[in-house]
């Protein structure tokens, strides 16, 4: 059978099999405060003043018939001026190989706390978004998946020479002055893991976009750091609240340090 | 299967007992029947909707124990299939053929058939309310509501919009909308498919439908296309899907995926135009939206949904985990690994229906095996395969039985593809005769 996972072969199936077994015994934790045993996330909550467990929203499904490429979405409802705005999102996937999902350092210049993308998720497992601002606080929540890949998938073709290529960006009709209207982002690339055989049965080197860069003017407004476990072509969504007519350039940059880019005017 | 020379007037002991043997469900006909005023029952069943799911339950119910009283509520006198419905669109089956009554169910079987439509269900009361205003009591409820599209989900798709764009993803009126709109269309005109997210009804049904759409251009108007936008990466048999494509329909079938912004997400079925996510534009001769789904609303009514819009069961019985003594299968469960396909909601049903009649006579319910087929013509004499066996984990979750099932061959000589088409149309004789008793 193939397997649609991008870091699945069959050849390594069976040395996933204790991650597995991890996932499983998270859900026997208890629901409160089970980050604690969760290093990846704990690290980030110890240095915050103030942890709260509520306000923090993950969206996902509840079951994923396609662990290649899971909608996520996580949003507060929370101020986003130069006061008071939250500072970093987090995703984690704690059953994953990697853990580290995606990261994306904010500003006020998006003007809502609210992000998305399209993740891997290799098995069964609870996956965790932690959200920090600049006065010290966390919020931290989780959202557990099953992941049940049917037989019947399978992919076409294999995409792991597509270089990166066709960055795309979908930007409302109009914006008005302060208000965040939603943005989104596509760009072609195979983001593979390196935990991945060839045709050959070679494993195929890891190759990512790492980082993904959104300016207004002369100020950066928006950092991503992309993980292993972003889907193949990167998708990202967030708000900009551009205050007057702005140029805004997106630039992808991959480990290998090729980048692409696209200019846009955001006008009022 | 059942005789139905013998089956006339009440099951014998002996085809009960061979009729039973695949669910591996043996009721031992205990004590003494009587007949007239003092009618022996052994418990009172209704079954909400008359499709693979809930046909299939409400027989294989009676033929557990034909002394459970079974009354089967569907608004359809014919019942017509979601498979096969893209043979007709592809001009190779008539809709007559894929049409199913209940005679044999009302006949043979001694089930009660009521043509309305269940208004309501009170889990607490055990009772259902029906829209010809009789209020039904039970002891167990089967429901096969299958699903219901997410009107707006995509913005400007709602029932109105279905009616000049159709889904034709519940077989009937709507696949007829959509079989006029083909022979309306000029040749050289464009068909666009619009595929639905996971989860959705029959994954491989879109790229079939695709598939025989492009059959029915090449006989009638050879100009035409096919675009099929996909707001998915994979789908279902997707490399043989794509062989078969190349070697028959070449550049008239382009697909275009979720990485390629193939997801819709603006519709205006007057102007048959879409958008997408990144803004493309594509404008059709026909368009056929196949919208996000979620269980039938029914399901709603008797609170066995969760946040997901579709209806968690226990897997063992299919048992609801919200409400007891309600028993949900088809598409509307969350079965995966088992994909909505009409063959898993026959598979289901007749565990639940083993696991209801055991419980009406306070024995355990029997461990469950389901299996599933699923056919895909991608030209008349071109068929394609995928099949599956599920059993329980030590979890209690269904898991596809590893080394068992698989797909067609990637590479295979054009005798095996053109035996496979065969198969379908035996499988779809065999199943329609399991479920209603009716043959094409």
């Amino acid at each position: 059978m193939i397997s649609i996972n991008n870091w699945r072969t069959p050849g390594t199936t069976l040395a996933l099999g204790p991650l597995l077994s991890l996932a499983l015994m998270v859900f026997a934790l208890p629901a409160q405060a089970s980050w604690q045993g969760f290093d990846a996330v704990a690290s980030i909550l110890a240095d915050a003043e103030q942890v709260h467990e509520q306000g923090l929203a993950l969206e996902m499904p509840l079951v994923s018939e396609d662990g290649s490429a899971v909608p996520i979405n996580v949003k507060l409802d929370h101020p986003m001026t130069e006061d008071r705005y939250i500072t970093r999102i987090h995703i984690f996937a704690q059953g994953n190989p990697n853990a580290e999902v995606v990261d994306f350092y904010l500003s006020p210049a998006l003007g809502r706390a609210e992000v998305s993308s399209r993740i891997r998720v290799n098995e069964s497992q609870r996956i965790w978004a932690v959200a920090t601002n600049n006065q010290g606080e966390a919020w931290v929540t989780h959202h557990d998946i099953r992941v049940t890949v049917g037989g019947c998938l399978m992919t076409a073709e294999d995409n792991s020479t597509i270089a990166l290529s066709q960055p795309r960006v979908a930007l409302p009709r109009s914006f008005t002055a302060g208000q965040p209207a939603e943005i989104r982002t596509l760009v072609t690339h195979p983001m593979e893991t390196g935990m991945r055989e060839g045709p050959d049965g070679n494993l195929l080197p890891r190759r990512l976009v790492e980082r993904f860069v959104v300016t207004l003017g002369d100020e950066t407004a928006l950092e991503v750091h992309l993980h292993t476990a972003v889907s193949a072509n990167p998708y990202l969504r967030f708000f900009l609240a551009p205050q007057s007519s702005v140029q805004a350039q997106f630039v992808w940059h991959e480990d290998t340090g090729f980048e692409v880019e696209e200019q846009v005017s955001l006008s009022l | 299967m059942v005789d139905k020379q013998q089956a006339v007037g009440g099951l014998t002991r002996r085809n009960l007992v061979k009729g039973m043997g695949a669910a591996g469900a043996v009721t031992a006909l205990s004590g003494c029947a009587t007949i007239g005023r003092n009618r022996r029952v052994d418990g009172r069943v209704v079954v909400i909707g008359g499709g693979f799911g809930g046909a299939t339950a409400a027989k294989y119910i009676k033929r557990a124990n034909p002394y459970i009283d079974v009354t089967l509520i569907e608004p359809a006198q014919t019942f017509y299939t979601c498979p096969f419905s893209n043979l007709y669109l592809g001009g190779i089956r008539q809709f007559n053929e894929i049409g199913h009554g209940y005679d044999e169910l009302r006949n043979d079987y001694g089930v009660t058939v009521i043509h309305t439509m269940a208004e309501d269900v009170d889990p607490v009361a055990h009772t259902v309310q029906l829209a010809n205003g009789q209020s039904l009591e039970y002891d167990r409820l089967v429901m096969s509501p299958g699903i219901d599209m997410r009107w707006n989900a995509i913005e400007g798709y709602d029932e109105a919009a279905a009616e000049l764009a159709p889904h034709a993803w519940k077989a009937g009126t709507q696949t007829q909308i959509l079989k006029r709109q083909l022979e309306m269309m000029p040749n050289g005109g464009l068909y666009i498919m619009v595929a639905p997210p996971n989860p959705y009804r029959c994954p491989p049904g879109p790229y079939e439908r695709a598939s025989m759409v492009a059959h029915y251009f090449s006989q009638r108007k050879p100009r035409s296309k096919v675009l099929i936008l996909d707001p998915k990466d994979a789908f279902s048999k997707q490399g043989l899907f794509t062989d078969g494509w190349q070697q028959y329909y070449g550049d008239n079938i382009e697909w275009v995926g979720l990485s390629n912004d193939g997801r819709v997400t603006r519709v205006d079925a007057a102007r048959r135009e879409v958008e997408t996510e990144f803004g493309t534009r594509h404008q059709a001769n026909v368009l056929n939206v196949i919208p996000p789904q979620k269980a039938g609303w029914i399901a709603d009514r008797a609170g066995v949904t969760d946040a997901s819009g579709w209806v968690p069961v226990k897997a063992a019985t299919f048992e609801s985990q919200l409400a007891d003594d309600i028993f949900v299968v088809g598409d509307a469960t969350v079965a995966a690994p088992m994909p909505k396909s009409g063959f898993c909601a026959n598979s289901q049903a007749k565990v639940a229906a083993a696991a209801i009649a055991a419980s009406l006579d306070s024995r355990d319910a029997p461990r469950p095996y389901f299996t599933n087929t699923c056919y895909s013509l991608i030209a008349p004499d071109y068929g394609i395969s995928v099949a599956g066996i599920y059993n329980l984990n030590s979890d209690g979750l269904i898991q596809e039985v590893a080394g068992a099932g698989g797909l067609s061959p990637r590479e295979a000589p054009a005798s095996l593809r053109a035996a496979e088409a065969q198969h379908a149309h035996g499988w779809y004789d065999a199943i329609c005769q399991d479920t209603w008793g009716t043959r094409a």
